[in-house]
Parts: structure tokens; C-alpha cells; sequence
């Protein structure tokens, strides 16, 4: 009876010793053992365990078996080189490829710039994630407003009371301030952008104080903050100006102040962009009514303390007003303050999305470029299958396997991926000064790690989505078809490739609705009669200027040459402007809505040319103050019949109404045409001052002459109401100019894939034309056969396309109080350019095969 | 090509294979050389040096049939190259040429 080796030891063996050394070494030890436990089964079992044990190294491990690739580097410069000649060989196509991918690639690289820098707006402060700004949410007739004007006392009431909050701080930010203020210092002076701020802005805010007591930089009433790049304006330098003594003038706040801190300036991403800052005390100082609960002027910003629970806490300060002040009729919510800049439109008190739109919007369309630019690259490989079909072949015959083919089709993408990465990176460089043009950014390239892991990964992604499908494909095919000479281009593949065309023409279409529409829309509010003249209009700031001599000032500028007529004003017709209730005879209870206040100065209404509906524009006497205008939203909305000669009160006042205007839009056009009231006052520090056409320059430099006249100290500075009034819609005005060149580029590279597919095409069938002019066909005839599969697949595409573009068309325009209708040339003129460009792109190359000579192209074999 | 080399033991291994000709495999190349050098070897210590001799191609191998012997293992056989034959020859010329060169005087 044999005794067996301990199993034990053996399975062990089997664990770990390689598979192709098991059977020596197992059956050589066995043997031994047989041999030997005939004289000593235990000395056997001992030993039989140590030999074991002693197999346990590295050359006998299943874990350390060399592979069967040991030449790596060889295989990497035999794909290298095999790319390169396949390049060679195929000129036009690699150069196709090349300039696709990389302008797709360039185009996502800026959206990538510029998507990341509209990310970043205000991320900069330190306790981000903690800082939130509080809204207040006033619902009327017309639905819920949600602003940020918030009351005085509530930052200090609520960082006493709520558990929750760590700091609370009062700003009044630089922008309440219609028209700025002016510092000066010796004979500098220069405009300045003030802001009011509270004890505990430091601890909530990220701003570097260069310079003073950072426990406590604003003492007391009569200090300021300078930020470093006025400092250096103002002084040429910004050491040792603490304790300096500069002049503000800007109304109540005007005096002598005493510089206590230097601040370091706001990075440009932050859209707050101050260069003063004052102590909060001094404007509730001045305006007593900042200290009680009815005024809702300055911004309120919380600190909470980490871990709190938003929308609980949301719940907690609700009615937090109402419990100081039970005529207070706003609730209350906070908003991350970040969150601000992207998310800052609001529906019945609910953040709706913003700015965000406009990211999402050319997120995609990067997206879309880059996978258009990755679906030429494919198509254009699979399409040239059949010339490397034999080299597939004969690899596979010899042995290589998929996976190594696969390697190879993939080294081809990266390398062209690459290549077009670097090109790329170029056009970057080259087009990024112009890009921040259009974008009003200041955008550039940054040298850090993040960049190199975000190339890296966006070439990873384009040459896996370029050369995946290639690489999966053309490794399938079974030698011994392939070199018989048999393709047969399978139903899936064809399919594929014009899948893939027709996801290309549909997005191209879809581009060219939704910018043509963009286009059409932003050109209709541009030249949308407003209800009053904006061209040629100058706005005048004449501060510092004593009241009594205002009115001189006006009389010397009408008569000044090349000025129409002017007029003051204190609220603009294109943003700030106070509202109020008013009321009268015969109001109901629910005619509930906040009237916008216009005060304007005399002539303002005539300089503007708003026209009157009925009655007329304030008497130039001292009767004007019992005076009133209203627009016929108005009217309208408080139902008065016969309104001229109608009494008003508000304020404690009683005026009559002398006149109804028609509707005019003093605010952005997404919104409607809300009542709104003039009242006038005789004098006004802001000027619009109407010129005639084609004599800007003089008028301007006699216009600065008079200014110096009444307002030394200030320095001149105008605009025109134009521009004024193209901020309102700066952002819709770059998005839609930076979605043109996007849209074109994206048709540009679908163009390019088609003419490549096209002249492919036409140079397979060559033959097949050769012959059919042989037995009599027309060139029309070819010519239309060649381009009848083209047509079809953008046919195809533009059915696709013209419902998805109407829907999202339609959601943008929806966003606008005045839009354009969606007609349908719209979408029938789109896809008539679709076609047209598709035929146009494939007509060269389909003319010159159908007048081919069947003679030249038969003779070849 | 880098110049192969061979150790002490691997040599002793490679003349073992050589001496046995067709039938060298694990066990009876270790009988063989314990028997010779009266010193107790490792098996496994023979399976290192005979795939180091088989990566330099100096031996060569080939499975034997199936057999019920052994666990069901088969037995790896192992065969002299030519190049091992050279290398061998070389080995041996050099030591021979440097062993005339002793001068007989020295030792008597």
C-alpha cells in the first residue's frame, strides 16, 4: 500500500506554482517522495514539506510569470511607425482629421476657460461654503419679488438671536449707489466706488487688508478703507498712508476722512467691485431710517456655523421681521452667496436658475463640437476599412491578437489626438485676447497641475471616443474572409456610419435655429421702439455742484451749440428707481402694487421724446410740484376714467395729474411694462443732454468746458445712454455672439467630415461610374446618384432636428416679456441652408467623378 | 548577443543532462549528482538551474507520455543544445589551456 503525499502541502504547490512548471515539479517531488517514504514515511512527509517550501520563489510564482508581450517598446514603435505611413498614405484624410479635431478641440478648451471662470465668480472667499446672503421675498398683485435690499438692525438682531449664526454683516453695496462718488486728495481727484459695511465684514468676506488694524479697521465714523489700486491713483503709492486726510463728495456723505486701512483689490472674478469702504454707522449716521425696520436698503450676509440645515433654518427666519416690525410684509430666506451669481432669478420666491442657463448652453455646444469633431474621425476610419483590411488580416494570421490590434488602432487616435491637442493649445494661445474681447473676461491660460490632468483627460476621452469604435471595429473581421477579398460592409456598420452623420447635421441644425432665433431676438430688442429716443444721448453727472447754480448750469447747457435740449433726472430709465404705493379716490383694496417713482428734473420727459397720450408734461414753475405723470400702465391698472386733473397721494402729498404717457420701458425688456409715475423736482445732479448727430466730438469737449465751469473737483465723465442701455443685456449679447462662432465652427466640422465621406465615396465608386457612362448614363444622372444617399441622411437629420430646436427655442424665448414669434422660416430656412451646405460641400467632389473619363478610371487594376 | 554564462552548479547540471543523454529529468539528474558528489542536494535547486540553462538555450526540454505514476504528472525531459555543446567545449578548452600552464615544477 503506497502512502500518499500530504495534500495539504500539495494543493499549496498548486496555488502558487505557474501552471506550465506544475507537472515537473509536482510529479518530480512525488516521485521522490514515493521512493523515500518506503524507508521513512514521516523523514518523507517532512521533507516533501520542505521542498515545497523551498519551490516558493519568485521564478516558479504564478504572480511573477513574465508576459508574453516582453517587447513593449517594440510593439510601440512598429504602431508608431504603421500610424505614420497609414498618415502618409492618406494625406487628406489625416489632414481632415487633424484640423477637425483640433479647432473642435480648441473650441471646448475656451468653453472650458470661460465655463470655469463663470464658475469661480465669488468662490474666492475663504468661508464659502458658510456665507449666505439673506433675501426678502414681497409678494403683490403681480406675483413674488425676491430682492436683497434688506433691513438695517437685521445682520446685528440676527447674530444675536439665531443660534445658528456665527456673524452677521450689514453692506450697502457700491452699486446702490446710482452715480458715484469722487475722492480727492491734494489736486488728484478721481470717481470711486464706495461701499458701507458693518463691524463684522472681515470675519464673512475674504479681503486682504494690506495695511491698518486688522481687529478693528474702521474705528469710527469718519475712517475709510482705500484699496490698493485707488491707493495707488491717488497717492503713487501705497505705504504709509494711514492716517491721510482725503475729501469724499458724494451728497449727504460728503466731509474729510481719515484713511485707517488699506485693502488689497478684489480679484476679477468677484462681482463686487469696490474701492472705498466706509463705516456703516456713518451711512445709518445720515439716514436715520436705516436704524429702524421699515427702510430695506443694505444687504444683509450671514456666517452660519458649519453643519446648519439651510432650508430649516429658512423656515426659522421666515416671519423673522415680522416679529420686530408687524407692518413689515416680506418673508425672509437665504441664498449661498456664491450661488448669487449663477442662480439669481427667482419665481415666487424659488431660485429658477440665472446665468446658468447660458453655462449649461455652452457646455453643451463645446460637447457637441468636440464629439463632431471625434465622429469625422471615425467615420473616416471605418469608411477607409477595406485599404487596411488586408494588413488586419495578415496580423491576425500570424498571430496577434484583438486586444493588440486594438492597441494599435488606439495608438493611431492618440497620436492624431495629440497632435491636434498641441495645435489646439496654439489656436488657444492665438484667438484667447480676442475671445476676452467678446467675452468682457479676462481669460488666460493656467500653468498648473489641474490643466495638465484636465488635457490629459480630454485627450484620453477624445481619442477613446474617436478611436474606440474604429479600433473595436476593424479588429473584428475574420482573417480568412478578409484576405480572400470579401468585405462584406454589413447592414450595422452602414448604419452606423450614417448614424452618426445624421447626430452630426441634426446638432449643426439645431445650432443654426437656435443662434439665427438668438440673432433675430437680440436685434429686435435693440431696435424696439422703447417709447422714448435713445440715440445720440449723452448722461451727465454734475455732482459737487451747489443747488442754487444748477439751474444755470441747465439754461448755459441748452444753449451750449450742438445741444437739442437736456434735462435732469435722478432715477435712470434703465435700472434703479425707487417704488412706491400710491393712492386715490376710488383705490379697492386689492389694487395693491408698488408704483415705480421716476423723479426727473424739467425737460427730462421732452429730451427723452416719450410721448404723451393725453395732457402735458410739467409746467416749468412752481405749480410742478403739485404735478404728476403717469404712464398708461398706470392708468390702467388703477381703472380711472377721465384721470387728467385726478388727485394722487403718497408721501403725504396731493398732486394732480397733468399728464398720461405712453408705455415706455424703463427697465429690462424681459420684463413688462410696469405703472410708473414722474414727479418733478427743478434740480438734479444727472444730466441727459440730447445732441445733434455728427458733431459728438465738439459738443463733448464744449460740454467738458462747462463742466469744469460748475463742478471743479469732479472729474468729466459721460456716457451714452446706448451703452447704458446695451449693459442690460450684456450677457444674452456675448452668449449670442460667442454661440454664432461656436454654431459655425460645429457646421464648419460636420462640413468637413461630409466632404471627406463624399470624396471617399466617389473615389470607391469610381468603377461603378465608369461603367454606367459607358452603357450611357448622363453626368446628372451620376451626379445624382452620388448625392441622393447624402441628401437623404441630412433630410433625415433636418426632421430630427426642427422639433428639438422648436422646443428649446421656444423655453429661451419664453424668458422674455417682448419676444419675437417663432415663424417658420425659422426652421424651413434652416434646413434649407443645412442642405444647401451639405450639397455644396459634396458637389466638387461629386462633379469631378461624374465627368471622369470612364477611360482613365477603368484602365487601372 | 551578451556573452552567456554559467555557473558552477548550472554546469554540473548541464553535464548531468548531457551525460544522460534523452532520459535526464528532475529526479534521476538529482540522483545522478548526489550519487556523484556524495552531498545531499534540493530538488527544487535543480529545477531553478534547469530553466536558468533552458532561458540561455542551453538545454532544451519535451514532456514525456501520460503516465499513472507520479500523481499523474508527466515528466519534463531534458536535452542538450548544440549551443550548450559549445558552450561546454569552450568551458572545457578553457580550463584545459589554462590547466597545461601550470608549471609542473611547483607541485612536485
Amino acid at each position: 500500500m503506497n502512502i500518499r503525499p500530504p495534500k495539504k502541502a500539495i494543493s499549496f504547490l498548486r496555488w502558487f506554482c505557474r501552471e506550465d512548471y506544475i507537472d515537473e515539479i509536482e510529479g518530480d517531488l512525488i516521485e521522490i517522495f514515493e521512493k523515500e517514504s518506503l524507508i521513512s514515511p514521516r523523514k518523507a512527509k517532512l521533507k516533501f514539506f520542505l521542498s515545497i517550501l523551498r519551490c516558493f520563489r519568485p521564478a516558479f510564482l504564478k504572480l511573477f510569470k513574465p508576459s508574453h508581450s516582453t517587447n513593449t517598446t517594440d510593439m510601440f514603435r512598429h504602431n508608431f511607425m504603421i500610424s505614420l505611413r497609414s498618415f502618409k498614405r492618406n494625406k487628406s484624410s489625416f489632414t481632415i482629421n487633424v484640423l477637425g479635431l483640433s479647432t473642435g478641440l480648441a473650441c471646448s478648451l475656451l468653453i472650458y476657460l470661460w465655463v470655469m471662470d463663470e464658475m469661480n465668480v465669488d468662490h474666492f472667499n475663504e468661508k464659502d461654503d458658510q456665507l449666505f446672503e439673506v433675501l426678502a421675498n414681497s409678494s403683490n398683485a403681480s406675483g413674488t419679488h425676491t430682492g436683497n435690499g434688506t433691513q438695517g438692525p437685521l445682520a446685528t438682531a440676527m447674530s444675536h438671536e439665531l443660534p445658528e449664526v456665527e456673524h452677521g454683516v450689514t453692506v450697502v453695496p457700491f452699486n446702490w449707489f446710482g452715480n458715484k462718488g469722487a475722492i480727492s486728495f491734494g489736486d488728484v481727484h478721481l470717481k470711486a466706488k464706495p461701499q458701507f459695511i458693518s463691524k463684522d465684514y472681515f470675519n464673512a468676506f475674504t479681503c486682504k487688508i494690506v495695511q491698518g488694524d486688522a481687529s478693528n479697521p474702521l474705528p469710527d465714523m469718519n475712517s475709510l478703507m482705500i484699496s490698493t489700486d485707488l491707493a495707488q491713483k491717488l497717492f503713487h503709492t501705497t505705504d504709509n498712508i494711514i492716517g491721510k486726510i482725503v475729501q469724499w463728495k458724494h451728497d449727504e456723505h460728503s466731509g474729510d476722512y481719515h484713511i485707517t486701512g488699506v485693502f488689497e483689490t478684489l480679484p476679477s472674478n468677484a462681482t463686487s467691485s469696490f474701492d472705498l469702504l466706509f463705516n456703516f454707522d456713518e451711512f445709518s449716521n445720515k439716514r436715520k431710517g436705516m436704524l429702524g425696520w421699515l427702510d430695506s436698503d443694505p444687504n444683509t450676509y450671514l456666517i452660519l456655523k458649519k453643519g446648519v440645515d439651510v432650508a430649516e433654518f429658512n423656515n426659522k427666519i421666515k416671519h423673522f421681521v415680522q416679529l420686530k416690525d408687524s407692518k413689515v410684509e416680506s418673508t425672509l430666506m437665504v441664498q449661498k452667496f456664491s450661488e448669487r451669481y449663477l442662480h439669481g432669478n427667482y419665481e415666487n420666491g424659488v431660485a429658477i436658475g440665472g446665468r446658468i442657463f447660458y453655462v449649461n448652453l455652452l457646455s453643451i455646444i463645446g460637447f457637441f463640437i468636440l464629439a463632431i469633431a471625434c465622429i469625422n474621425f471615425m467615420n473616416l476610419t471605418t469608411a477607409r476599412a477595406t485599404r487596411r483590411i488586408k494588413e488586419v488580416g495578415v496580423k491576425k494570421t500570424v498571430g496577434a491578437s484583438r486586444a493588440q490590434l486594438i492597441t494599435q488602432y488606439f495608438s493611431e487616435s492618440t497620436i492624431i489626438s495629440f497632435v491636434s491637442l498641441i495645435i489646439a493649445i496654439g489656436i488657444v494661445v492665438l484667438v484667447l485676447p480676442s475671445f476676452n474681447v467678446i467675452t468682457g473676461k479676462n481669460l488666460f491660460i493656467p500653468m498648473n497641475a489641474n490643466l495638465a490632468i484636465i488635457l490629459g483627460s480630454i485627450l484620453f476621452v477624445t481619442s477613446l471616443l474617436a478611436g474606440g469604435y474604429p479600433a473595436i471595429y476593424l479588429s473584428s473581421f475574420n482573417p480568412a474572409t478578409v484576405l480572400k477579398g470579401k468585405l462584406q460592409t454589413s447592414f450595422g456598420e452602414l448604419f452606423a456610419r450614417q448614424g452618426l452623420v445624421i447626430f452630426q447635421f441634426t446638432i449643426s441644425v439645431i445650432l443654426i435655429v437656435a443662434v439665427w432665433i438668438v440673432y433675430e431676438q437680440m436685434e429686435f430688442i435693440q431696435g424696439k421702439n422703447l417709447g422714448y429716443k435713445k440715440d445720440n444721448i449723452i448722461i451727465l453727472e454734475m455732482e459737487g455742484t451747489p443747488v442754487e447754480k444748477l439751474q444755470s448750469f441747465h439754461n448755459e447747457l441748452k444753449r451750449t451749440p450742438g445741444v437739442i435740449s437736456a434735462g435732469s433726472f435722478y432715477h435712470n430709465l434703465s435700472g434703479m428707481h425707487g417704488s412706491i404705493e400710491l393712492d386715490w379716490d376710488g383705490k379697492t383694496p386689492d389694487q395693491h402694487t408698488d408704483f415705480a417713482n421716476l423723479e426727473v428734473g424739467y425737460d427730462f420727459i421732452e429730451t427723452m421724446n416719450i410721448e404723451f397720450k393725453e395732457g402735458h408734461s410739467f409746467t416749468q414753475t412752481e405749480k410742478s410740484k403739485n404735478e404728476i405723470i403717469l404712464n398708461e400702465a398706470a392708468i390702467k391698472f388703477m381703472s380711472l376714467k377721465d384721470p387728467l386733473g385726478k388727485t394722487i397721494r403718497f408721501w403725504g402729498h396731493e398732486r394732480q395729474i397733468v399728464g398720461i404717457t405712453k408705455d415706455f420701458n424703463f427697465e429690462s425688456l424681459h420684463e413688462e411694462v410696469k405703472p410708473c409715475f414722474f414727479q418733478v423736482y427743478p434740480a438734479m445732479y444727472n444730466y441727459v443732454v440730447k445732441i445733434e448727430g455728427g458733431r459728438e466730438r465738439e459738443t463733448v469737449a464744449r460740454l467738458e468746458k462747462l463742466h469744469g465751469a460748475f463742478s471743479s473737483g469732479y472729474p468729466f465723465e459721460y456716457k451714452f445712454l446706448d451703452e447704458n442701455y446695451q449693459a442690460l443685456y450684456a450677457s444674452e449679447q456675448r452668449v449670442s455672439v460667442l454661440s454664432r462662432y461656436f454654431a459655425g465652427i460645429a457646421v464648419m466640422i460636420s462640413c468637413l467630415g461630409l466632404f471627406a465621406l463624399a470624396a471617399f465615396t466617389a473615389e470607391k465608386r469610381i468603377k461603378e461610374i465608369g461603367i454606367r457612362k459607358i452603357l450611357g448614363s448622363s453626368e446628372i444622372g451620376i451626379i445624382y446618384l452620388l448625392s441622393s444617399d447624402f441628401t437623404k441622411i441630412v433630410f433625415i437629420s433636418i426632421l430630427i432636428a426642427l422639433p428639438i430646436s422648436y422646443i428649446m427655442t421656444k423655453y429661451w424665448l419664453d424668458t422674455f416679456a417682448f419676444r419675437i414669434p417663432l415663424e417658420w422660416y425659422y426652421f424651413v430656412g434652416a434646413g434649407a441652408s443645412a442642405l444647401i451646405i451639405a450639397w455644396v460641400t459634396i458637389g466638387g467632389n461629386t462633379i469631378k467623378a461624374a465627368r471622369v473619363n470612364p477611360v482613365t478610371c477603368l484602365k487601372i487594376e | 548577443m551578451k556573452q552567456q554564462t554559467l555557473g558552477e552548479f548550472e554546469e554540473l547540471v548541464l553535464l548531468t543532462v548531457a551525460a544522460l543523454h534523452n532520459d535526464a529529468y528532475g529526479v534521476v539528474i538529482l540522483e545522478k549528482l548526489e550519487d556523484r558528489t556524495k552531498k545531499k542536494i534540493n530538488v527544487s535547486a535543480i529545477h531553478v538551474a534547469l530553466k536558468r540553462l533552458e532561458d540561455k538555450g542551453f538545454v532544451k526540454s519535451r514532456f514525456g507520455g501520460i503516465t499513472t505514476d507520479r500523481g499523474g504528472r508527466r515528466k519534463k525531459f531534458y536535452s542538450m543544445t548544440a549551443f550548450g555543446k559549445r558552450m561546454l567545449d569552450s568551458q572545457y578548452e578553457l580550463r584545459a589551456s589554462l590547466y597545461k600552464e601550470i608549471p609542473k615544477i611547483s607541485f612536485g
